[in-house]
């Protein structure tokens, strides 16, 4: 077992380390530590604080090989961080290796359909770099300064996993002992990312949902989507959940969404909400019940994003107007859209067509609770009537009680996802909601065959748990990444 | 923000903060860096986010409010830039921008007695001018109130005149009233407020034209929140007028040789009072003037620097205008136009006295043009 780094130690290692990559990237200036110590996902006194002993900026691939060679030699524990939320703490006197300088956009390969990015690589700004390419990139529920990379190695929600489970092909890693290798095809000489595996085993997946745990990712490719000559994004509105899987799983057994995305009526109402509208529109969602929405408002709206040439996408809207019918829905006009919710409208088109991604002013109102599972489609619908009666027994105190669902690959896997806003200073409101999310993780897992798309603790996890540990063991023997987390705890929001 | 607001006013607001960098950069799809502290170093640190952590630290005893917190708080160039991409902090109590955030963590500092010396000697240059706002001209027969300081004011006088508009003129000197709030000095900024408002009550009926960008956004959107009694004035900027000038006849250019110009986006002109286009309709309608755009302009500006009075980084204030320079050089321009005497002055600092005659204040330029 390690033991806490030492101020000797610290002062050794940032020395090496401006030495090897240059003073400039690495930060020890006490306000630079205070403000990194709580990054977890914004400075919650909900999570500890670790006040790191350095925070390194690197500039290229070998600034990071660099990095770990030293941290490894010294046994200094590195966390590697990007923009935005991370979902694993930090180490307490250890390095935190930001890599948001590392913002390249290296490749767009529109014959394969990939694009090799750097990890600092933001949606906003792959999503620009696409622009004229003919290509589109996933749209994500992160905000666009957000990293491609940081959601992905998490497994965020994405459009188009309608159709498979991640968007990444390839990784470039670096282990703490310093060598370097790419997962997937480019690790042969003069070969491109295209594909994830082959003829060896999966190794981008050990690097999925691993935080950081396993080694650092130094460049990616991910899947990009050719962009068709006519496009729609499909609106309809149903009463209830059920039938919106039902709708959903239909279109997707028929290969007609791209992406299709349930948002319950508080998510679709607020999520695109400009500054003036917190003032008009947040009053009355916070006044309200998230299960009784007004009368003529759909309980669900389902976005169905669907391209091809235009008789296609023509052809696929009056399928989704009699498929939504069949499910006792139906299919909401742009105008009737446009006149009853002008902000979700605007929000949709921005997100689905122009690729620019929207601010997420609802967040303002508090502090987010989120509680996210996959399970199969028929237990999906058991588990949203779940977990609405228990997210219901917290009052409006946590409106607006905000979620959205949709299937990955072709609807094998739904996830569900639905968070509530506490007042951030309300910490027994919030000790309360972690403790009823645990208590709901464990019920949705036993009674329902939920799978947690985060970590919710290694115990539940077994044997996988063990193997994991021996991989660590062998590629990080001195336990530097990640090490306060142990190897995937404090892994829920 | 309220003159007596403290850092426990804002807590809440700033735990709203997702640390994802949307305070740092402009507009979809070129994104670009607009932050002078983040440009310079890359860093969530070194961000509208950074400040609100910091605050967040000091509250939660982190770190202790010493010289180093301060200098930091007065490195903030107050460029706005953060205020105009993100919207999450000013959606939650007080409804503050993270520029006003910062500004009153510099009247923290200055409640501490730690005011970086840069900040002292502006403050001390602004203290010996004095506060107090001093109307001249036949005020009876004025139409409008050219309220002005006394860097650029006289090119804007000669040009009232010929355009025939009878002003008279509430003279500050120097930048008062938003210098001493934009530093932080909120404890002794009330009267002054009030003193100005005092004078400037009874001239409701006329147009207050400005020269100061920052006088007129203080004015304009501060003036509401610190005077009860507030009531909305008719106020206009100098650019503005000249361009209504220039349509309706009553100003004519006069054509003194071609000449390439870029424009720089003053932050206040720019983003606090969101005027982009009068300055470039004045340029347009000067003769033999072809104005080429900065690569970051209007509301994804870039700053000058001239707001950055501590020294946490050294040499930021003069790298941020070196940094815009060279944006403007690229643009092949002979010559560099704004619209604020801070920016002209920042910009003229760093350049060998030979090129500072290249940037031009826009008044200035206007009134050697026009006949």
């Amino acid at each position: 077992m390690i033991t806490k780094s030492s101020g000797v130690k610290a002062a050794a290692v940032c020395r090496e380390l401006r030495e090897a990559i240059g003073a400039v990237k690495v930060m020890d200036d006490e306000i630079t530590l205070v403000t990194y110590g709580r990054i977890r996902h914004g400075f919650d006194v909900m999570w500890p604080f670790r006040k790191p002993a350095m925070v390194v900026f690197p500039e290229t691939r070998e600034d990071v090989v660099e990095t770990l060679k030293i941290a490894n030699k010294h046994k200094f524990p590195v966390t590697s961080v990007g923009t935005a939320a991370i979902f694993l703490g930090t180490t307490e006197g250890g390095i935190i290796l930001d890599q948001r300088r590392r913002d390249k956009v290296l490749e767009v390969n529109t014959d394969s359909g990939y694009a090799v990015i750097e990890p600092g690589v933001s949606f906003d700004k792959l999503t620009a770099a696409l622009r004229g390419t003919g290509f589109k990139c996933s749209v994500g529920t992160m905000p666009g300064p957000g990293t491609v990379l940081g959601q992905a190695l998490s497994r965020g929600s994405q459009s188009f996993t309608t159709h498979y489970l991640n968007v990444i092909l390839d990784l470039e890693v670096v282990l703490p002992g310093g060598m370097v290798f790419s997962t997937g095809s480019s690790h042969f000489p003069g070969v491109g990312s295209h594909l994830r595996y082959g003829p060896y085993p999966d190794l981008a997946g050990l690097y999925t949902c691993a935080y950081g745990a396993m080694g650092v990712i130094t460049k990616a490719a991910i899947r990009i989507h050719p962009v068709n000559e006519a496009y729609r994004v499909n609106l309809a509105g149903f009463d209830s959940y059920a039938d919106s899987i039902d709708y959903v799983k239909d279109l997707t057994n028929h290969n007609i969404p791209e992406h299709t995305i349930i948002w319950n009526w508080h998510m679709y109402m607020t999520w695109p909400l400009e500054p003036k509208d917190m003032k008009t529109v947040m009053p009355g969602i916070l006044a309200s019940d998230f299960r009784e929405p007004p009368e003529g408002t759909p309980y669900n709206l389902v976005s169905t994003f669907f391209s091809g040439y235009p008789e296609q996408v023509e052809l696929y809207e009056k399928i989704c107007a009699r498929v939504a019918e069949k499910y006792h829905g139906r299919v909401l006009p742009a105008e009737e859209v446009d006149k009853r919710f002008p902000a979700t409208g605007a929000g949709f088109r921005q997100q689905y067509e122009d690729f620019h991604y929207r601010e997420s002013v609802h967040w303002s109102k508090g502090r987010f609770a989120g509680w996210y599972v996959f399970a199969e489609p028929k237990d999906i619908k058991e588990i949203e009537k779940y977990a609405a009666s228990e997210f219901s027994k917290f009052g409006k105190a946590i409106n607006p009680v905000n979620y959205y669902s949709h299937p990955f690959d072709y609807g094998r896997s739904v996830l569900l996802r639905i968070a509530g806003f506490p007042d951030p200073a309300d910490i027994e409101l919030r000790k309360k909601i972690a403790a009823k999310f645990e208590e709901m993780y464990d019920t949705a897992m036993k009674r329902y065959g939920a799978v947690p798309i985060r970590p919710t603790g290694s115990e539940k996890a077994g044997t996988y748990i063990q193997v994991l540990a021996s991989i660590k063991k062998a590629l990080d023997p001195n336990n530097i990444l990640n090490r306060d987390s142990g190897l995937f705890e404090e892994g829920d929001l | 923000m309220k003159l007596t607001a403290k850092l426990d006013d804002v807590q809440a607001a700033a735990a709203r903060c997702l640390r994802d960098g949307r305070c740092t950069y402009g507009s979809w799809p070129e994104n670009r860096t607009l932050c002078p502290l983040y440009q310079h170093n890359p860093s969530f640190t070194f961000s509208g986010g950074g400040y609100l952590f910091l605050i967040l630290a000091l509250q939660d005893k982190k770190i202790d409010f010493g010289a180093s917190v301060a200098e930091f708080a007065f490195s903030c160039a107050g460029c706005l830039a953060c205020d105009a991409n993100c919207n999450l902090i000013r959606c939650y109590q007080p409804y503050a921008g993270i520029t006003d955030i910062i500004r009153l963590l510099r009247s923290e500092a200055v409640r501490r007695g730690l005011v970086p010396a840069g900040a002292r000697k502006v403050q001390e240059q602004v203290k010996s001018r004095g506060h107090a706002l001093e109307l001249t001209g036949k005020v009876a027969k004025a139409n409008s109130i050219l309220f002005a300081g006394p860097e650029t004011d006289g090119a804007a006088i000669k040009l009232l005149e010929k355009i025939g508009r009878p002003s008279a003129r509430l003279a500050e000197k120097g930048y008062s009233l938003s210098t001493i709030y934009e530093l932080g000095f909120w404890e002794e900024l009330g009267p002054f407020v009030e003193a100005a408002w005092a004078k400037m009550k009874p001239l409701k009926d006329k147009d207050f034209i400005f020269v100061s960008p920052h006088l007129q956004d203080f004015i304009v959107n501060r003036f509401p929140e610190l005077l009860p009694d507030y009531t909305p004035v008719n106020a206009r900027h100098i650019s503005q007028v000249l361009a209504g000038a220039f349509r309706d006849g009553r100003l004519k250019s006069k054509n003194t040789g071609n000449v390439k110009v870029s424009y720089h986006d003053p932050c206040y002109l720019g983003r606090g009072l969101k005027i982009y286009d009068a300055p470039r309709d004045v340029l347009a309608a000067l003769e033999g003037v072809e104005l080429v755009e900065m690569a970051r302009n209007r509301e994804d500006s870039f700053c000058c620097g001239a707001g950055v009075m501590g020294d946490y980084i050294p040499g930021l204030s003069e790298d941020t205008a070196r940094e815009r320079l060279k944006e403007f050089e690229a643009t092949g321009a002979e010559l560099l136009v704004t619209a604020c005497a801070r920016c002209r002055e920042a910009f003229r600092r760093v350049m060998p006295a030979r090129e500072r005659q290249r940037v031009r204040d826009l008044t200035e330029f206007v009134e050697e043009r026009t006949q």
